[in-house]
């Protein structure tokens, strides 16, 4: 190959943590050919293209550390593998899927480089770096290229495929505090935490979010019925059938009232202080459009405000803002709307502009608003005569700081009387700093399922962080959702004691999960005999609600191909250093580059959880300085002198001796086991399991806090499935 | 015959517990006795011949047409399938006017029952024509139509058998069981907890057989497809035969089952796209199966049939479904276990899928299938298999429904057998379904019904709980606020947040959440409605309980502060202190068999409540040698009484006593009726198991002022004077207050008094009768509410009561209650005494608070 090209060999999804990193990625094996003769600067104009096109490339800090790391390398000359990483990245965040981390590295063959990019989404990330490789040709062959549109592309795939950023906000919050997330469909149905332990969430619904609750909600007559009785300020209002009845209601009521539907969505089909018949008529048919049923009710005075209740709080504020224009006698309403309300920066048509533009022919409510005030879309207003446009736009403001701790305790109450864990309270008041009783203001609706972009990007004020609140919600301080989860690597002998392990914690009651070479376990019921530590089998385990411990078995090719199936683990076991052979596929390389990627096993150890180690394999024994938490060491040998140097530091280390199974910590020893017992005898003669699979798991239960008595009568035991 | 004021009595009332119609009826003489062989009674009797014997209200006593109304109202219920048996005809003291009570099951079917009776006896009268069978229709119509279904009935009976309060929340199945903070609610087999999620989740069938599969439960493979011929190649993958569905379905609509080959194929996916994306799934053999799923338990499980005939080589298949259909058992509602099968459009294409037409007559023993789906109703049939499940299928059927998160779940089986493991036999769950039907499991076509409706009350209630809260009930003729107040004052003190409705407002926890006269039904329903109250007191007054009843079936304490000479007589035919008194004691026959009464024995009319009351009773009285009491206390009951300048309660053997001097609110014991309030308050408070220590910290920080307890007794301190405010508005309330008074050390004696209209010349001559004795200076004054008196008629009244009065030497007349009070202020000196008798309670307390203040300036 003697063209300039970039090829692509594979493209593999990491989609746990891998040995990049811990976070998924996307890994590119490429090709670049000919390119190898070509770093960067050797390129006529490509830099200079390159940057032009991609301005925020500046913002790469690469390995010089600082703004501009990327472009001195460019400058400096770096290869085509190197820049497709960038090129990627920057493409990513420009379509707004923020990812940082990304790597580039030769494979071994001449020519051939594996490029890795973080990915929140794995279509995205595919068609990132494919877009990448186009850009790249075409700015080394000084061919055009439409940037705005590729990325423009790219941002419609994000906005469609990743999930949204009300639930984003959710699951970031939860990953700040540890809080492992999976996402169980291509929406935003989300689980936090693993397996017993998890919690759900879909948009700003929680999995305690009741249906019932829901339902009530919907009906905005039954709500103000309920929010009534128990004393919420709410506004009279009746049901109506006909614009006669509601001209009647009104008179009822008192006017001014204001005129939607009972069942509608958002502020569509809503009319608001009316008092002339012609327009409360007029009204109805607009809300009939909208709804099924049509309610009269009294007008609070006062402004439209949604609170966010998350549990037994307030967690955000934002009041509705009114758009008005100023008459100048020339112009009329619809071209002042378009100088005065339309021009403002933060106003545009797609979904990421804080304030939507107001279109007249849109908007029927600002046109009855209009014809309140004795005027048409085509009206000259006065000089300096204020036009009231519309009211029931966005909730932009925020204004949580200043919520009244009396409205606050209002809105609490109407989501709890409506069943609502989360809730989006609308109230009407003339001024929220005050009670709502002394100024007649009221509760106008409770909403399931609340939009949170409101609060997360005001369009004024402050960002509140109402996915923290959330999460808190979901999860009490120093709950992260996770379940044990132990995880096992090693040299093809990892199986036993995974079994023995998983075998250990159903005697300690707990569901276990188990996924190892022998297949998928759950409560030591065998689901399939094949496949169990792929990826996406060995992930039903952490997704299952019933399981209360999870021990995963991998080994190094699916390290390498696939990455683990959780993010971090209580225990993480190494037996072995595996050999790179047999990995040709997957350009591992050779045996010293193992440890390399076998030390994301215990990368992955929690800062609480405890590494278990084969002191009796160097290789394998140097990953204890990459464990956040602490250490286990194990060998035969008592003698081996890394269990004796751990020990002098006040580690814990396992052996055994004559025949005895020792667990061994300070000046305390536990003798757990001994060969000499029949039943364990027995097991070591007939093979199914080697002391050293004994030590391993004895090991990990240490680590979980399993006595020696049931690490005893669950080796002898082993094998003897009798219950469920 | 005359019906007026028709009342819905929606809680226990004077006539029973049961809920019931109340009307008043006036006949004209000629219709006061029927005898049995009058031709009005005939002809009623030909017209609706099962109406059962109609008597009059006592043996012997001919009946009226007011009976027979009575009579027909009931029966008309009866006969519509309503459960009711209660009906009661009381003669007023007027002559000819009755008042006519009907027990009701649903208000809608009691109100045209009544309706309807009332045209039936009319048309019996006049001799002319009645279509009872289309009435009994109608009733019966109207019954189906607003009481609950049977998957909400079903949980609503099992609520009601344990106790557990129940409450409609709209006309729908949206109903509330248990009280403020232990409320919970169902909507048809729907409860609170059921999660919106996963109610989503069980709409997705593909994202519920994901997750199923995550969770090790057996699932058909399959997908959803955007193409025919897409949809056939995953049918290919998965292995015919295959279903072909759509994806978001409900009720079976769409579904084509057992697919083998590429026509069929298709046909099935035109059906199913009509629905929406269409789902192929591999087939799975052997019979659909139900199975119920509450909390982590299986509760029910059947097989369900799709309706079906079997040939018999001479009848076509349209007389074999008549024949079906002719089974009794077969209604055509939602009620009975078998619905007559539908022989519609697609009903025929079903026969065409067998080659067979309506007409032809299938082989004997051909089993002709009418339907795809099973539902009953549409014709199939569920057999109930509880009995059979194998405990591994059970527990795959309990995985599926913790892994979408249902807690009440229908999981749909298929497999050969549930007798064996499902993995055995290729079985596997195929749907999830949240607000599953619960009518094949309570009353199956076949087998054994199983008791659904307790499973989910146990979900909602563990361990036998019954959602209640403690509900204390104060009535009486004076010193109901203050005891309301005291007791949920006392109720705080064991930390609970108390729910209180009194004659000023509805409170809870502290806050009030309504104003004005909440002594009613429905401000009690209201606290009861509220998630954070976790007790309730409820002033009791006798206007909402003769207009609806009480708003509870059952209260644990009811408090009797005293009857007296009783107030408001002669209204609403309560004209004796008798008639008062049953009306009163309806709050002591509906205390829980574990509650308490807790009755004034120095009041003749509450003690002699003491024997209807169905739990303990705890009596009260100032003097501990009163009889009633200490006969009582001499038997090891309850009591509570003074002795030694104390309040004792005491138990047998267990006494307790709290010195009145740490208790403000009787100013060491001298304020008699406020040492009787705080009795009664301390009885309840023992009753519910407040301690002791927190009962005697309550009674000390109890402060009788505008705040705690506007209107009655706030002692003020005016230029040296004292000034007392209250509300007392009869004979009794002011006795009381002029032994409290007299009690105060004083130089002058005032009183400012005005009478309520709305009372017999009699009571407002004795108020002013009692002062005369008391007071030295009489200020009478009228307001503009005069509540139906010519202007002046009540100072008149008032004046004749101060006729030869032994101590009143002054006596004034003035125009309004600002005057009044005004007029009493400049004329009271250091040292003197004057009691205000307030009428419009806020504003009077605020004028006088005002005007004390100014003075301290």
């Amino acid at each position: 190959m003697n063209a300039k090209n970039i090829q692509f060999l594979r493209m593999t999804h990491l989609r746990g943590p891998n040995i990049w990193t811990y976070r998924p990625v996307m890994e590119a094996l490429i090709d670049i050919g000919a390119l190898e003769d070509f770093p960067s600067n050797t390129l006529p104009g490509f830099n200079q293209r390159l940057t032009a096109w991609l301005p925020g490339l500046i913002e790469h800090r690469c390995s010089v550390g600082e703004r501009g790391g990327f472009l001195q390398r460019l400058e400096e000359g770096t290869w085509a593998g190197h820049v497709l990483e960038h090129v990627a990245l920057e493409l990513q965040t420009q379509a707004g899927m923020q990812t940082g981390f990304g790597k580039a590295r030769e494979a071994g063959p001449r020519g051939i480089y594996k490029v890795v990019i973080r990915t929140r989404h794995e279509a995205v990330s595919r068609s990132a770096l494919e877009t990448a490789r186009d850009l790249i040709l075409a700015a080394i062959e000084d061919r055009p290229f439409d940037v705005k549109a590729e990325i423009n592309r790219l941002k419609q795939m994000v906005d469609s495929l990743c999930i949204g950023p009300s639930t984003a906000s959710i699951v970031d919050a939860a990953s700040e505090r540890s809080i492992p997330a999976i996402r169980l469909n291509d929406g935003n149905l989300v689980q936090l935490g693993h397996g017993a332990q998890q919690r759900r969430i879909w948009t700003a619904e929680t999995d305690r979010t009741s249906a019932i609750a829901e339902g009530i909600s919907k009906d905005k007559d039954l709500t103000k019925q309920l929010l009534s009785m128990c004393g919420v300020p709410v506004p009279q209002g009746q049901i109506v059938d006909s614009p006669a009845a509601a001209w009647e209601a009104a008179q009822d009521i008192g006017l001014p009232v204001c005129v939607k539907p009972t069942d509608g969505n958002h502020a569509r089909g809503v009319s608001l202080e009316l008092s002339k018949q012609e327009d409360i008529e007029a009204a109805y048919d607009i809300a009939l459009a909208e709804g099924s049923e049509v309610i009269v009710e009294s007008f609070i005075l006062g402004e439209e405000h949604r609170l966010l209740v998350v549990g037994d709080h307030v967690a955000a504020a934002n009041k509705g803002e009114t758009a008005s224009v100023v008459g100048d006698g020339v112009h009329t309403v619809s071209e002042l709307i378009e100088l005065q309300i339309n021009s403002d920066p933060r106003r545009g048509e797609e979904e990421d502009f804080p304030l939507d533009t107001i279109r007249l022919d849109e908007h029927t409510t600002s046109v009855l608003e209009l014809k309140r005030q004795g005027l048409t879309a085509e009206s000259v207003p006065e000089a300096g005569r204020s036009v009231l446009i519309m009211r029931t736009g966005n909730m932009a403001l925020d204004v949580t700081d200043e919520v009244h701790p009396d409205v606050a305790a209002q809105a609490v109450l109407a989501a709890r009387v409506v069943g609502l864990d989360i809730a989006g309270v609308d109230l009407v008041a003339q001024d929220i700093s005050q009670p709502l009783a002394a100024q007649g203001g009221a509760i106008v609706e409770v909403n399931a399922g609340p939009g949170l972009l409101m609060h997360l990007k005001p369009a004024v004020g402050q960002p509140r962080p109402v996915g923290q609140a959330i999460a808190n919600h979901l999860f009490k301080p120093a709950d992260t959702g996770r379940i044990p989860v132990v995880g096992l690597i090693g040299d093809g002998d990892t199986t036993r004691p995974a079994t023995l392990v998983s075998w250990l914690l159903h005697l300690k009651g707990l569901y276990t999960g188990l996924a190892c070479a022998d297949g998928l376990f759950m409560n030591q019921r065998r689901l399939q005999s094949h496949g169990g530590m792929d990826w996406e089998n060995a992930q039903r385990l952490l997704i299952n609600r019933s399981v209360q411990a999870a021990v995963f078995e991998s080994d190094a090719r699916h390290l390498l191909a696939e990455g683990l199936p959780y993010d971090r683990c209580q225990v993480g076991v190494v037996t072995r250093m595996p050999k790179a052979q047999g990995l040709d596929d997957l350009y591992a390389g050779s045996d010293e580059k193992m440890p390399g990627y076998v030390r994301t096993q215990i990368d992955v150890i929690l800062s609480h959880g405890t590494a278990v180690l084969n002191a009796a394999d160097d290789q394998v024994a140097d990953l204890a300085r990459h464990c956040d938490g602490s250490v286990i060491f194990y060998a035969d040998d008592e003698k081996n002198p890394r269990l004796v140097a751990h020990l002098a530091e006040g580690g814990r280390v396992a052996f055994w001796r004559d025949g005895q199974l020792v667990l061994s910590e300070g000046s305390r020893e536990s003798l757990v086991l001994s060969n000499k017992r029949p039943a364990v005898s027995r097991l070591l003669q007939d093979g199914r399991l080697g002391t050293d699979d004994m030590l391993i798991a004895a090991c990990v239960a240490w680590a979980l806090d399993i006595s020696t008595d049931l690490i005893r009568a669950g080796v002898k035991s082993f094998g003897q499935h009798t219950s469920h | 015959m005359e019906v007026s004021r028709i009342r819905a009595l929606r809680g226990p009332n004077l006539w029973s517990r049961h809920t019931a119609i109340e009307a008043i009826v006036t006949c004209p003489e000629a219709e006061r006795s029927l005898s049995a062989n009058h031709p009005i009674e005939q002809r009623l009797r030909r017209i609706f011949p099962e109406v059962g014997p109609i008597e009059g209200s006592r043996s012997g006593q001919a009946p009226s047409m007011a009976h027979a109304l009575e009579k027909v109202t009931l029966a008309l219920q009866a006969q519509a399938g309503c459960p009711v048996t209660f009906s009661r005809t009381t003669a007023t003291e007027e002559a000819g006017v009755y008042q006519v009570v009907v027990q009701y099951s649903e208000e809608a079917v009691g109100r045209l029952a009544l309706e309807l009776a009332e045209k039936l006896c009319q048309a019996a009268m006049k001799g002319h024509g009645f279509d009872l069978e289309s009435a009994l229709a109608q009733l019966h119509e109207l019954d189906e139509d607003v009481r609950l279904g049977p998957s909400t009935g079903s949980i609503v009976d099992a609520a009601v058998a344990r106790g557990v309060p129940f409450r409609r929340l709209t006309d729908g199945s949206l109903a509330q069981f248990g009280w403020g903070s232990q409320q919970r609610r169902i909507q048809a087999a729907e409860i609170d907890s059921t999660s919106a999620i996963a109610e989503s989740i069980a709409q997705d069938k593909d994202l519920t057989k994901q997750l199923l599969h995550a969770a090790g439960v057996p699932v058909p493979l399959g997908r959803p497809a955007q193409t025919p011929d897409e949809a056939w190649a995953i049918a290919l993958e998965v292995g015919l035969p295959v279903v072909v569905k759509p994806q978001d379905g409900n009720q079976g609509k769409g579904v084509t089952v057992n697919i083998t080959e590429r026509t069929a194929f298709d046909n099935a996916y035109a059906t199913a796209v009509r629905y929406g994306t269409v789902m192929v799934e591999k087939f799975l053999p052997g019979h659909d199966y139900r199975l119920l799923v509450v909390g982590n338990k299986l509760i029910a499980a059947a097989r369900r049939e799709p309706p079906l005939v079997v040939g018999d080589g001479k009848h076509t298949v349209r007389q074999l479904v008549d024949l079906v259909n002719a089974d009794p058992r077969r209604g055509t509602g939602h009620s009975t276990s078998l619905t007559k099968i539908r022989f519609d459009d697609i009903a025929i294409g079903r026969l065409h899928a067998q080659d067979l037409e309506p007409e032809s007559v299938p082989e004997k023993g051909r089993r002709v299938i009418l339907r795809n789906n099973a539902n009953l109703s549409t014709g199939g049939s569920a057999t109930d298999v509880t009995d059979d499940v194998h405990p591994e299928v059970a527990a795959r059927v309990i995985e599926a429904a913790q892994m979408v998160g249902l807690d009440i779940c229908g999981v749909d089986v298929v497999c050969e057998s549930v007798l064996r493991p499902l993995e055995e036999q290729n079985g596997g769950i195929v749907e999830v379904n949240a607000a599953p039907g619960l009518r094949m499991h309570i009353s199956p076509s076949y087998g054994k019904g199983r008791d659904v409706g307790n499973a989910v009350i146990d979900q909602m209630f563990p361990n036998g709980a019954t959602g209640r809260i403690p509900v204390i009930a104060v009535t009486g003729t004076n010193g109901k606020t203050t005891t309301v107040r005291l007791t949920a004052h006392l109720l705080k003190a064991k930390g609970l947040r108390v729910g209180m409705t009194n004659t000023d407002g509805v409170y809870v926890n502290g806050r009030q959440t309504d104003s004005g006269d909440c002594s009613g039904p429905r401000s009690a329903r209201n606290v009861l409605m509220h998630p954070d109250v976790d007790a309730a007191v409820f002033e009791t007054a006798r206007g909402g309980l003769l207009r609806e009843g009480l708003a509870f079936d059952r209260c644990n304490v009811a408090i009797v502060t005293n009857m007296g000479g009783g107030d408001h007589l002669g209204l609403n035919y309560i004209t004796t202190l008798e008639d008062l008194s049953v009306l009163k004691r309806v709050i002591v026959l509906n205390v829980e068999q574990s509650g308490m009464a807790v009755l004034n024995a120095a009041d003749p009319a509450v003690a002699s409540m003491a024997p209807h009351c169905p739990g303990d009773v705890t009596f009260f009285a100032l003097d501990a040698n009163q009889p009633v009491l200490a006969t009582h206390r001499a038997q090891g009951k309850r009591v509570v009484f003074t002795e030694d300048g104390h309040i004792v309660a005491q138990k047998g053997k267990q006494v307790l006593r709290i010195p009145l001097a740490q208790v403000p609110l009787t100013r060491q014991g001298q304020i008699g009726f406020q040492t009787e309030n705080v009795m009664a308050a301390i009885g309840a408070a023992w009753a519910v198991g407040v301690p002791w220590d927190a009962i005697a910290q309550g009674v000390a920080t109890f402060i009788s002022d505008i705040q705690g307890v506007p209107g009655r007794f706030n002692v003020f301190d005016y230029r040296g004077a004292t000034l007392i405010a209250d509300y007392g508005h009869n004979p009794d309330a002011i006795q009381a207050l002029v032994q409290a008074v007299d009690n105060m050390p004083a130089k002058k004696r005032m009183v400012v008094i005005s009478g309520a209209g709305d009372r017999r010349d009699q009571d407002i001559r004795d108020q002013t009768k009692i002062l005369g004795q008391a007071f030295d200076e009489v200020l009478l004054y009228q307001d503009a509410c005069q509540r139906g008196r010519e202007d002046g008629e009540v100072i008149a009244l008032l004046r004749e009561g101060l006729q030869g009065a032994a101590r009143t030497t002054y006596v004034q007349d003035i125009q309004g209650e600002f005057n009044a009070i005004d007029t009493a202020l400049s004329r009271l000196s250091a040292g003197d005494l004057c009691l205000i008798l307030i009428d419009q309670v806020e504003e009077a307390l605020a004028y006088i608070t005002e005007k004390v203040k100014a003075s301290g300036v």
